[in-house]
């Protein structure tokens, strides 16, 4: 089947609009268990940033000399676990409206932003580590 | 293994124009992919997916069990009720047709988690000796 140019940016304002889940045509069944095995990743990666940040909060010895400094941790990576949790339902939704209309998966912004959020966090961690060797 | 996305172009683009997807690769080249001729290995692989999820809340409910134990067990029942929502999705091999509650459902646990997570941090302060109480 050939698309005009009228009609892609058509369904594509529908799929971002958040249409209904029943538009469109169902698509191939390994796609749609590969986007659910997608939304899945990114959930337990979600409860991983959440348990990590509970670890740091309650296992880590505090860090001489600067009392805040598991929150500093422990704070950020639960938050961006609830996000990321949110974020990817969002993503899945997407994709299955993009799949449902034949159109490739839009790209996903989740990726960049775990990796500039981790980066961030080791950037922390190591700032911390060297603040409180220094005022030990 | 194909990435989703470029798997999903292709095959797509193959049942939109089979000619093209001749022109592609050939008319004797083989399935590149083990699914075009076994799509139910996906379901498996989901199967899969859902019992890891399920593990990483079971994993989360018991250490939550240790600073918060209704918390700790809320996320343990949720544990065994996403391993069974995995179950009836394997099953019934219709992911679709429930799959927006039961993904709304993980979503909301996994908030309500980080939630609980952040009250735990932030209320508990630095009480490292709630972790043992008995020493």
């Amino acid at each position: 089947m050939t698309r005009t140019a009228a009609q892609v940016p058509e369904t594509r304002q529908a799929a971002e609009a958040g249409a209904s889940e029943t538009e469109g045509s169902e698509p191939d069944a390994r796609f749609t268990f590969a986007n659910e095995r997608t939304f899945l990743a990114w959930n337990r990666t979600a409860l991983a940033l959440v348990v990590a940040g509970l670890a740091i909060a309650q296992l880590l010895p505090p860090f001489p000399g600067v009392p805040w400094g598991r929150h500093l941790l422990a704070v950020p990576l639960i938050a961006l676990g609830a996000i990321l949790a949110a974020a990817a339902y969002l993503e899945w939704r997407r994709n299955q409206q993009a799949l449902r209309h034949g159109q490739p998966p839009p790209r996903s912004p989740l990726p960049r932003i775990l990796a500039a959020s981790i980066t961030v966090m080791a950037i922390i961690a190591g700032a911390l580590i060297l603040l409180s060797a220094a005022l030990k | 293994m194909t990435p989703p996305g470029g798997q999903a172009r292709g095959v797509l683009a193959r049942d939109r124009s089979p000619v093209a997807a001749v022109g592609e690769r050939g008319p004797a080249a083989p399935a590149d992919d083990i699914e075009d001729t076994d799509p139910g290995l996906a379901r498996e692989r989901t199967g899969l997916a859902w019992t890891r999820t399920a593990i990483s809340f079971a994993a989360l409910g018991g250490a939550l069990l240790k600073t918060t134990p209704a918390a700790g067990a809320l996320v343990l029942i949720m544990a065994v009720v996403i391993w069974g929502l995995g179950r009836v999705a394997c099953r019934t091999g219709q992911p679709e047709a429930s799959c927006r509650y039961r993904h709304l459902l993980i979503t909301i646990t996994v908030a309500l988690v980080s939630l609980v997570a952040l009250a735990v941090v932030l209320l508990a302060g630095s009480s490292t000796a709630l972790l043992r109480p008995h020493i």
